[in-house]
């Protein structure tokens, strides 16, 4: 969409800093003010389960249990924190979500990315066919493969595994039509003198047509990870053991043997959150971007 | 991006050229690993994508065929009995209706909202990153995040919502405990949680607009509603038309924050169809009659995304 | 990520202006938050739970609360001394959530050493191959044999003959009462216990008098959108006309429909929504009774450490006999040996060794109400002397569990589908004969569906 191919890649300025932004509103006070005033209730009331939460995570379960419309009943106490990252597990499966979302991204990135490049510059046999099939194939709900996938590792004893966990998600047909249609688009000059130069098809791909396409790869990857990241039918399908749950999956799973306790509940919550919030405050542009070319398969 | 295309087929005559020596050979001796056809760098993917995909998109349409079962036991041909009983079993209707409900209930409000907070964050009031945050940040949590939190907004004597209407001098409301509620509790929360993706996508659009044509009407001395009602909105079909599709295909394939709330409770008044196919296939063992249930569900799919892709032509 | 190439890099990444001060602001507030995250994930490898590696004996169970915190006390005086077990535990959430993530990790074959499973589940876990048999000489070995254990729950852990089940404890759906409603109401006999019913009218009146003695409700049953209560109810009071209730393969369910309607129109008369409360759910009716608020509460004796907490004189007894012949609704947590591909024999020599040990220690589970399997235990002095478990220690003479096939027991799909028609009958939506004719249709649509563990 955005994505340009040229470097160095001019920073985009806010809407405010836009020529035409001031256009919308008008130069009438009362548009400005309404729409002002709009923005900070929706605002408000998407941030309120965020301010409930946290204002709960740091009191005693006693506290919380005071009726009262206060977010904050009692003392303040990190100990629910404390008690979590004592128990150990909710750390394990920071780790393991860590590990499985970094391993599916870079998967998906190096095989969605050879494919994209193969079917854009390649000239094999059956190449539009097997195209149209990969386009075809974002229609198919994965969610609809839990069963036969499951039987599949049933039948590869990978059950309980990280490779099941792993291998059924690198499978990203939308990636790879993304990919290419931005690889159609990368001008071909480059490469030819490349390959007159003697470089093999890999090198070109990896010291001409990467270098340009930088923007839509971060993309892709972003992309690929928060998906992984966050993702829970899958890895909940295919994992029983808790020692290789992700975080979605052991906090939605696992109990403790106290039961269910609130501030214990939110605190393992927010720190489940804090990693992917965490990135996105440091790479919000670039996760708006990704979002925004690949969220509509880069149409 | 593809604007940035180079027109046509015409840079694609450049690599063909040498093949037009006939010297295939030459090329293989340039680059050894890397023939110039490029099969080898889809073979990768191909490989992944026949495993993992295509292999349980045959595989479930032939267990859908079977008895199979999580037990470990022998498996059988069962012909259509599956499907058969499928279309029997009011389980099946009532899930797939509780999936089509909740489809109708977040489709709605999650273009709507984020087509609002998109305008209002496009319109220019100082402090972007504060109002992207506040609206995408719920999107990047995991779902069980989403659920913890909202449970406990949710909790019938303490949480947030009952203590609010308490204030209001107003007796609680059982959010996940009653069938005629639940559902749309979870909406609720499904809403806060998505629709900052929506958000984005429209954000984006709206920054690519062309300014022109506001610009004319503002000199005009059209306002900003009449702008936004004749111009903007309108610019917006296509990218509406394209969210409007993605959002209900999602919200059709809902399983996890119903499954870990309410379980499809109370008396399956949430079940989506998803967990239908959880319940019967892991819950009961039946994998086969799951499948089948699955591919009744992927037809549905198909159906929709057609009807969608035809309207969405005509659009065009 | 795997596109960091060796051309030339554009500089794209200098971030100047506004940028700048935000993240250097955010960057500084969030390192005290990273720090915290990744000294815990430091903690966590240290910690006892995960040290434990791959040698420690995986066991999985659904005890949370009081049960759970009392499992925890009985892994602990195993797991101690020279011949301590290292042991972890999971906990995961009662019911299908348990079951349906119990019988993956068997079919997947790398599922945990020991689990505890509920006697009533059995037919659909052992059949399936899902469930490794116990080695008897090897109990016997570490203390444990069959005559610790009554006949009747005995019975009911073999499969074909072979034992895939040790029992653990029998917990019954019994009767708690106010004391003092029930000594006002004249129920106790001479030594302060419940007196006998014996006819439903008796248990009518019962619920009257204490209505009286209370000011509020007589006998509270919390059922509504509950998936058990109702059917344990029903169960027990079916068994005790003397009818039963079979599932035979294939089908028609064995149910005597007179008999059943009996029982659904006496309790439709019990709960009259005036003397006693018609429309509470599990936990309205828990507060109703704990609260004061009514003179007796039909519940499992799971609930006796929460009752207890609330203060009130709390009397229990099995659940009474208003029928021809003594009956009480019992279930039974049981450990079992999950299917494993390759078990390792001195891993599962360690699981017999765990069963038996933890067996042993069920004088500390009877402090939550539950009557031990483990017949030495309830044999101690010590037993005798917890009340109110004693008055209710014979409820395992008369139990009845569910009819065993694979989609039936504790969480199960069945005793649900039981209780939707119940409910309606209890809340007036339908009549007794229909509630009873829908429980048949009910059954027989599950005796249909092809088998999937034969």
């Amino acid at each position: 969409m955005s994505a340009t191919t040229t470097p160095p890649r001019p920073r985009r300025r806010t809407p405010r800093e836009r020529a035409g932004a001031p256009l919308l509103l008008g130069h009438g006070r009362l548009p400005r003010v309404l729409a002002g005033t709009a923005l900070v209730v929706l605002a408000a009331v998407w941030l309120l389960p965020f301010v409930w939460a946290i204002a709960t995570s740091v009191q005693s379960e006693q506290d919380v249990s005071a009726p009262g419309l206060s977010p904050f009943k009692g003392a303040f106490t990190l100990d629910a924190y404390q008690r979590i990252l004592d128990r150990g597990d909710v750390p394990v499966w920071a780790f393991n979500s860590l590990l499985i979302a970094g391993l599916v991204t870079v998967v998906t990135v190096a095989v969605s990315t050879l494919a994209a490049y193969g079917f854009s510059r390649g000239t094999f046999r059956g190449r539009r066919a097997l195209l149209a099939v990969t386009v075809a194939a974002v229609m198919v709900p994965p969610q609809l493969l839990i069963v036969p996938l499951f039987r599949q590792m049933l039948l590869f004893d990978l059950v309980d595994t990280y490779a099941a966990v792993i291998l059924p998600q690198v499978v990203a047909p939308m990636m790879v039509f993304v990919l290419k249609r931005f690889f159609d688009g990368v001008p071909r000059e480059l490469e030819e003198a490349a390959r007159i130069d003697g470089a093999s098809e890999f090198r070109v791909l990896w010291s001409v047509v990467l270098p340009l396409s930088r923007p839509i790869v971060a993309a892709v990857a972003i992309f690929v990870f928060i998906g992984a990241w966050n993702n829970f039918l899958w890895p909940f399908i295919v994992t029983n053991d808790p020692d290789l749950m992700t975080l979605p999956v052991g906090l939605a799973t696992v109990r403790d043997s106290h039961g269910v306790q609130y501030v214990s509940g939110m605190a393992s919550a927010l720190l489940a959150a804090l990693p992917l919030i965490v990135v996105f405050l440091f790479f919000q542009r670039r996760i708006v971007d990704s979002v925004a070319t690949t969220g509509l398969g880069g149409s | 991006m593809t604007t940035t295309a180079p027109p046509g087929t015409g840079p694609r005559t450049g690599p063909d050229t040498p093949r037009a020596d006939g010297s295939r050979r030459t090329r293989r001796q340039r680059s050894p690993g890397a023939p110039r056809s490029g099969l080898v760098f889809v073979l990768p993917f191909l490989l992944l994508f026949v495993l993992f995909l295509v292999w349980p998109v045959v595989q479930g349409l032939w267990m859908s065929f079977t008895d199979s079962s999580l037990a470990l036991r022998d498996t059988a041909f069962v012909g259509f009995d599956n499907y058969a009983e499928a279309f029997g079993d009011p389980d099946v209707w009532s899930s797939l209706g509780n999936t089509l409900f909740f489809t109708a209930v977040t489709s709605v409000p999650l273009v709507l909202v984020a087509l609002a907070m998109a305008l209002l964050v496009h319109s220019g009031i100082a402090g972007q990153w504060a109002w992207r945050l506040a609206f995408f940040a719920p999107y990047l949590l995991p779902v069980t995040v989403v659920t913890l939190i909202w449970s406990w907004l949710y909790q019938p004597d303490l949480g947030f919502a009952n203590q609010l209407l308490a204030a209001l001098g107003m007796g609680p409301v059982g959010w996940l405990a009653d069938e005629s509620v639940a559902m749309w509790s979870i909406a609720a929360l499904t809403v806060w949680w998505t629709a900052g993706f929506n958000f984005l996508l429209y954000l984006a659009a709206l920054q690519s607009l062309p300014t022109t044509f506001d610009e004319a009407a503002a000199l005009d001395g059209a306002g900003a509603w009449r702008r936004l009602w004749s111009i903007t909105l309108p610019q917006l079909r296509r990218t509406t038309a394209l969210v409007a599709m993605l959002q209900i295909l999602a919200s059709l394939k809902v399983f996890d924050q119903i499954y870990i709330l309410t379980k499809g409770g109370p008396g399956g008044s949430t079940r989506p169809v998803l967990e239908y196919v959880y319940d019967v296939g892991f819950t009961g063992y039946r994998l086969g009659y799951a499948s089948a249930v699955s591919y009744l569900f992927f037809a549905l799919i198909v159906v929709v995304s057609l009807v969608q892709l035809r309207l969405f032509r005509r659009e065009d | 990520m795997t596109a960091r190439s060796p051309a030339p890099a554009p500089p794209a990444r200098s971030a100047t202006g506004p940028g700048l001060t935000r993240r250097r602001l955010l960057g500084t507030g969030l390192a005290g938050a990273g720090a915290l995250l990744a000294a815990g994930a430091l903690s966590g490898c240290a910690s006892p739970a995960s040290a434990s590696g791959a040698s420690a004996l995986k066991v999985w169970d659904l005890f949370q609360g009081g049960d759970g915190l009392l499992m925890d006390e009985m892994i602990e005086a195993v797991a101690g001394g020279d011949r301590g077990f290292d042991v972890d535990r999971t906990i995961l959430d009662w019911g299908p959530s348990y079951y349906t993530k119990l019988a993956m990790s068997a079919a997947g074959g790398r599922a945990p050493d020991v689990a505890v499973l509920h006697l009533s589940r059995l037919a659909g876990y052992a059949p399936g191959g899902l469930l490794a048999p116990f080695d008897l000489d090897l109990l016997a070995e570490f203390g444990v044999t069959q005559d610790d254990f009554t006949p009747a729950v005995w019975a009911r852990t073999r499969y074909d003959g072979t034992v895939y089940a040790i029992p653990l404890d029998i917990h019954p759906f019994i009767v708690f009462y106010d004391k003092d409603a029930a000594g006002t109401a004249g129920l106790l006999d001479s030594s302060g216990e419940l007196a006998p019913m014996g006819s439903p009218q008796a248990l009518l009146d019962a619920g009257r008098a204490l209505a009286a003695a209370t000011g509020h409700a007589g006998i509270v049953f919390g059922h509504v959108n509950d998936p058990a209560q109702n059917w344990r109810l029903f169960a027990a009071l079916y068994a005790q006309t003397g009818a039963a209730f079979t599932l035979p393969d294939g089908g028609p369910a064995g149910l005597d429909t007179d008999a059943a309607i009996r029982v659904v129109s006496f309790l439709r008369q019990l709960f009259d929504g005036r003397t006693n409360p018609d429309n509470l759910d599990y936990y309205a009716g828990l507060t109703m009774f704990s609260s004061g608020r009514g003179g007796m509460a039909m519940l499992g004796e799971w609930e006796l450490p929460t009752l207890r907490k609330s203060g009130i004189p709390l009397g229990a007894a099995p659940f009474p006999q208003v029928f021809d012949r003594p009956a009480v609704y019992t279930d039974s947590h049981s450990f079992v040996l999950p299917h494993q591909d390759d078990p390792d024999p001195a891993r599962r020599r360690e699981a017999h060794r765990y069963v038996a040990e933890i067996i042993k220690q069920s004088l500390t589970w009877a402090s939550a109400g539950h009557i031990p399997a483990y017949q030495p235990v309830l044999a101690k002095p010590e037993y005798a002397a917890l009340t109110p478990q004693s008055s209710y220690a014979d409820a395992g003479k008369a139990a009845v569990l569910d009819p065993p096939n694979w989609f039936t027991g504790a969480g199960s799909n069945f005793q649900s589908r039981m209780c939707q028609p119940l409910q309606s009958a209890l809340l007036g939506h339908t009549t007794p004969e229909k509630a009873v004719r829908r429980m048949v249709r009910e059954a027989d649509a599950l005796l249909r569906q092809p088998d999937p563990v034969a």
